[in-house]
């Protein structure tokens, strides 16, 4: 572990929180513009019930009553020591709010991502064994999947395998196959992505020279596949796979609309319908965190795993750029 | 590049070999062709809806309601026995148009912020690269999401929502495509033989840079348009009667029993999409 | 009458990718323990050939008919599964390109095991033990150094030597190199191809060598075959092949080769532009003192005190390897980059701490040819537009003149008028380092820097460059700074050379002084690693063709 390294890595953590920050700033300029006033909106809703007490703390707390920067100053600083405040229409912390249902996020998520990773291994590792003509279905995939609207996936499945074979119920969403046809109808859109950098990658990695005199030197198709190509065609993949946790994230809240699920993406729908601002601004804030953090790592497992890189870059690498045109989020 | 074609002289107009794909050069992959049909019978139908069926997308005969796909009613009629072809065709203009709006804002913002902080470099560099760091670390659904809570639950604000979220991406690659192009050879001879930096700019960087872009581009344009059918189905769009797809879709799921309301408007979609990215890949000269 | 077959016999080998036949009815044999080459420029087979002996094509797109057998086996027919056995252990290969011919993300030890395993040595330790011993045959002087390190931090010479290693090490019956040295350095190349003949001979290896270079491939193979467009041309004996080329394109081919023909563009001095025989103190028309440029992060400045100056009307030629800092010291010559400390003079006048608009006044004057054409050339620009850009950039004339200028300027550069409205990409690479001299001339200017400008080319193109610039400097009195690595283009075509290394200048002087008696050593290598083929001496200005020559061993 070399100075060079440590000062890399000292740089990326220090860029990584600047933009937390940032992000933290850009959502709550774009929610305080919210046309509608969430004080007549939901604080004085009857529905919420609310008292009048309970409704001159609130303003009071955020300091409603104040200028906007006054407020962005106040809820950045909170957010900064970790308070993220109350939910305007349970009353109750956000973080509570917010740690009922992360779980059920968290497992959807891994689980989407299992299926996304396996599918793109099916598919890519599959692109290099079957002959020529049979390829072409195989390499179609990942296009196919990223032409179908997410919830067309979500409601496809659980129109054939819930209505029509029974497989689950509607009725009870956090099942191991409610929770597996969930995972399938996120993953699939991601797989894509993974599918298409780690294909390309063999495909590239298979026509250096390298694999050439690797061959010459009599390696069968298998040891070639895994000793050679396959550690390099991940470089990218690990990549990309850092930049589809944004779209998980995403992902979750039509997913979890559909099949009913409690959870982060169906917390924001509710939350959007009811207003709930500081909810809002919390939800979006951590998954900019997490976003930021696990692109952190992949920027610094890199250089480990690559040994051609001797001086780390200091913005995100270079291949991330070009990765930028293929990965882009629906 | 190993396009040297050998002469012996000079003398004889030998073609070089071409790297990506031109258009003109031969027919297009039969795919392609099936894609840019498809493409333009979508156009059609979102400039002249009411050439293609007779039918009212709005007002419904309730007698004939939730019946199956029929000569009569290609993808069958709904609830309230309104014909779901012509919801279809005429939710063309909005689910497409939308999405050109999102992909102009991504191009035009995105495209100047990523030309100025590849061309000038320096400081401007490295404030609009934070920007962008910053819009991509949101994702980007999220982002439209909460965008287009704030300025309000219709289609349009949702194109504008989706256009936002898009901005980052082209941002970084028109961004790397500058420096990629200003690096490059040609451009240093233009300065050699006396272009000014505008001159360059302008003749050289954007030409070469905003090829990728445009590819992107189309690419963006079919991403835009699941993105915004995703913004319907949550009820972020225009409301009903308007008949965007991904509304079409949310409206439909509710009727087990009739299932072509989900897949007559999700097939459009997807094939739709579909012909956007083969033709996308194509312009890219990789397939 | 021998019963044993060749070790490799090709008969009526053709090749084709998708529908076009690259390789046509190909044939020829080797003996065991014999050497072969096969000579071409791009787009000539050779390659192909190689990548068909070894089956290593591109699966799916690629077909080969016709017969190539390794001793005696048909190895086209072979099932892969049958055909592995061989890979290495009979046929070995060298590749063209070492920096990408190991995995870059693997150590060299890792890789070279899997060569050690053919062998059939079951113990990883003793397997590592023969991969030392393989490495210090090669003379790589830190055997366990190379074996733990990653790729990317030898140079490309060492790598050669560990890929030339790992092919030798199955102790193979045929080693096939597909233009083994020409990514490396003159004086590597030479020590790389020094190693491989004695391993050869030691080994009693027989070799098939794929190469561009004529010279070379006279210097170091029994037999030579000519390929063109995928066909041969000629085969025999390389004496024989040398002193009577039976073909047109044979003859041709020769005649481009600079190694084997000195004097092809030179002329009796008095009969160039007249200021070649200025009398003394006639004031340079380049001058460049002294001039000293670091980069930041670098160790040692790229550039470190170089002078050297040039009369009017003649070529001076800037020779070094990679490194030496002619690259740099071009930059600061154009103002590209400006010098720490020194001084540039160009016509008298003084070009570094030049403002952007004063560089501007001085460039119509000084103009540069690229080393690659395919990047020097705007790809979404036509012909006609390139060589206008400076025309209209300066506002040379009325539009119409410019336009006239440019037709005359194509002219001049022998490229017919068709081809202006033709983009870079549907250009061969000579046709397009045609549009780039164009493109310099178009401002009329005094001095022209050629970097390199035929190094990607193939020798016939390049002779034909040089003969191109060789007439314009006639017409037009220009003054070139010529930078090249190629000693024997360099001969061929320069008045007074410099010899750089490693930022500094090694040895200055006339052509002829530095090549016929050069007093530094490293000149003196770099001249020994110009190819010298078997039994073909040079022709000499005014003698008559080279007498036959006896074949060699």
């Amino acid at each position: 572990m070399d100075r060079g390294y440590l000062g890399f890595a000292a740089r990326r953590v220090g860029q990584a929180l600047v933009v937390v920050l940032l992000a933290y700033v850009v959502t709550f300029v774009v929610i305080s513009v919210l046309p509608g006033d969430p004080v007549t909106n939901t604080l004085r809703n009857p529905e919420n019930g609310f008292t009048e007490a309970d409704v001159a703390r609130i303003v009071a707390y955020y300091g409603l009553d104040q200028p906007v920067l006054v407020q962005l100053w106040e809820s950045l600083s909170r957010f900064a020591t970790g308070d993220l405040g109350v939910s305007l229409r349970s009353n109750l912390p956000v973080s509570q709010t917010i740690g009922d249902v992360l779980g059920s996020t968290a497992v959807l998520a891994a689980a989407a991502l299992a299926v996304a990773v396996a599918l793109a291994v099916l598919i890519a590792f599959g692109t290099q064994y079957l002959p020529v003509r049979a390829q072409g279905v195989l390499r179609a995939l990942p296009s196919l999947f990223l032409s179908v609207p997410n919830f067309v996936i979500g409601l496809v499945l659980i129109h054939v395998f819930a209505l029509q074979l029974g497989l689950f119920r509607v009725i009870y969403p956090d099942s191991a196959w409610a929770t597996s046809f969930a995972a399938l109808a996120l993953g699939i859109p991601v797989s894509a992505q993974l599918a298409e950098v780690l294909t390309a990658g063999l495909d590239h990695e298979s026509r250096q020279e390298y694999a050439s005199v690797a061959r010459s030197r009599g390696l069968g198709r298998t040891r070639l596949l895994l000793r050679h190509l396959l550690r390099p065609s991940s470089l990218p993949v690990v990549t990309v796979l850092a930049l589809t946790v944004g779209e998980l994230l995403g992902g979750a809240l039509i997913t979890e609309t559909i099949f009913g699920r409690t959870g982060i993406g169906s917390l924001v729908e509710s939350s959007v319908t009811t207003q709930d601002l500081p909810v809002l601004q919390a939800v979006v804030s951590l998954a900019a965190v997490v976003f930021v953090v696990v692109n952190l790592v992949a920027d610094l497992v890199h250089p480990l795993l690559d040994p051609r890189v001797r001086k780390p870059p200091t913005r995100p690498s270079a291949e991330r750029e070009v990765l930028a045109q293929e990965v882009s989020t629906p | 590049m190993s396009g040297t074609v050998t002469a012996v002289r000079a003398a004889a107009p030998a073609p070089g070999r071409r790297g990506p794909r031109r258009r003109g050069a031969a027919l297009p992959p039969p795919t392609v062709v099936l894609s840019l049909i498809v493409l333009a019978v979508v156009v059609a139908w979102s400039l002249a809806p009411g050439l293609f069926t007779g039918q009212d997308p709005v007002a419904g005969v309730t007698s004939q309601k939730l019946l199956g796909p029929s000569a009569a009613h290609w993808f069958g009629t709904d609830h309230l026995g309104r014909d779901v072809f012509a919801r279809v065709v005429h939710g063309t203009a909005s689910s497409v148009s939308s999405a050109l709006v999102a992909v102009v804002i991504g191009v035009v913002v995105g495209g100047a912020v990523g030309l100025l902080a590849g061309f000038l470099g320096g400081l401007v560099d490295v404030v609009l690269a934070r920007v962008v760091d910053v819009l991509l670390a949101i994702p980007s659904f999220l982002l439209a999401v909460i965008v287009v809570s704030s300025l309000g639950f219709r289609t349009i604000n949702a194109a504008v929502a989706t256009g936002v979220s898009a901005v980052a991406v082209f941002a970084r690659v028109m961004r790397s495509e500058v420096i990629r192009t200003r690096r490059s050879v040609f451009v240093e001879a233009s300065f050699l033989q006396g272009g000014s930096r505008t001159h360059v700019l302008l003749r050289h960087v954007l030409p070469n840079a905003s090829r990728t872009v445009l590819a992107l581009a189309v690419l963006q344009f079919g991403l835009s348009i699941l993105v915004i059918a995703g913004l319907a189905f949550l009820g972020y769009g225009d409301p009903p009667p308007a008949s965007d797809w991904g509304l079409l879709v949310s409206a439909g799921k509710d009727y087990p029993t009739a299932p072509w309301l989900v897949y007559a408007p999700a097939a459009v979609t997807i094939a739709t999409v579909l012909s956007v990215n083969r033709t996308s890949r194509w312009l890219r000269g990789t397939g | 009458m021998s019963n044993t077959p060749p070790l490799l016999r090709v008969q009526g080998l053709s090749v084709a990718y998708d529908r076009t036949e690259v390789v046509s009815d190909v044939s020829f044999s080797l003996p065991r323990g014999g050497s072969l080459a096969l000579i071409g420029e791009s787009g000539s087979g050779k390659s192909t050939i190689a990548r068909s002996v070894l089956r290593l094509l591109p699966a799916g797109t690629a077909r080969a008919r016709g017969v190539v057998e390794v001793g005696g086996t048909d190895v086209l027919g072979l099932s892969e599964r049958r055909f592995r056995p061989l890979r290495g252990r009979t046929l070995g290969f060298v590749p063209q390109d070492p920096a990408n011919a190991l995995n870059a993300v693997r150590t060299i030890g890792a890789q070279a095991q899997e060569a050690a395993a053919l062998t059939g040595e079951r113990d990883a330790r003793a397997r590592r033990e023969l991969v030392l011993e393989t490495f210090s045959r090669v003379g790589l002087r830190e055997p366990r150094r190379v074996y733990d390190a990653h790729p990317h931090q030898l140079s490309g010479g060492m790598l050669q030597r560990v890929l030339i290693g790992l092919a030798v090490l199955p102790r193979p019956a045929l080693l096939v190199a597909d233009e083994p040295t020409s990514a490396l350095d003159v004086t590597v190349q030479r020590r790389v191809l020094d190693l491989l003949t004695g391993l050869r001979a030691d080994l009693g290896i027989g070799l098939l060598l794929i190469t561009h270079d004529l010279a070379v491939a006279a210097e170091r193979a029994e037999q030579i075959v000519v390929l063109r467009g995928g066909r041969v041309q000629e085969s025999g004996p390389t004496a024989q092949v040398f002193s009577a080329p039976r073909t047109q394109y044979a003859r041709a081919l020769q005649a481009d080769v600079p190694a084997l023909n000195p004097d092809r563009h030179r002329l009796p001095l008095p009969a160039r532009a007249p200021a070649a025989a200025a009398p003394a103190g006639a004031a340079p028309k380049i001058e460049v003192r002294d001039v000293v440029k670091s980069f930041p992060g670098a160790g040692a400045p790229a550039v470190d005190g170089v002078s050297f100056s040039v009369a009017a009307g003649t070529t001076h030629a800037l020779v070094g390897e990679s490194g030496s800092g002619k690259t740099t010291t071009v930059r600061l010559l154009l103002g590209l980059d400006a010098p720490d400390t020194g001084e540039v003079r160009v016509a008298g006048e003084r070009l570094d701490g030049r403002s952007h608009e004063q560089l501007r006044t001085a460039r119509r004057h000084l103009q540069l040819v690229y080393q690659n054409p395919f990047t020097s050339l705007d790809p979404t620009w036509r012909v006609d537009r390139i060589v206008r850009e400076p025309l209209d950039r300066y506002r040379v004339g009325e539009r119409a003149g410019r336009e006239e200028r440019v037709r005359e300027l194509l002219a001049r550069v022998g490229l017919d008028e068709r081809l202006a409205r033709r983009r870079p990409s549907a250009l061969s690479g000579g046709q397009r380092q045609r549009v780039a001299i164009a493109r310099a001339l178009a401002l009329e200017p005094d001095v022209l820097v050629l970097d390199e400008p035929t190094s990607a080319l193939d020798v016939t193109v390049q002779a034909g460059i040089v003969d191109v610039l060789v007439t314009l400097q006639r017409q037009l009195g220009l003054t070139y700074l010529f930078v090249s690595h190629d000693l024997a283009l360099v001969r061929q075509f320069a008045d007074t050379v410099t010899v750089l290394r490693a930022g500094r200048v090694v040895e200055s002087g006339t052509v002829e002084a530095v090549f016929t008696d050069p007093s530094e050593e490293y000149t003196r290598a770099l001249l020994r690693a110009v190819p010298r083929p078997l039994g073909v001496v040079p022709r000499q200005p005014g003698a008559p063709a080279p007498a036959p020559a006896p074949t060699a061993g």
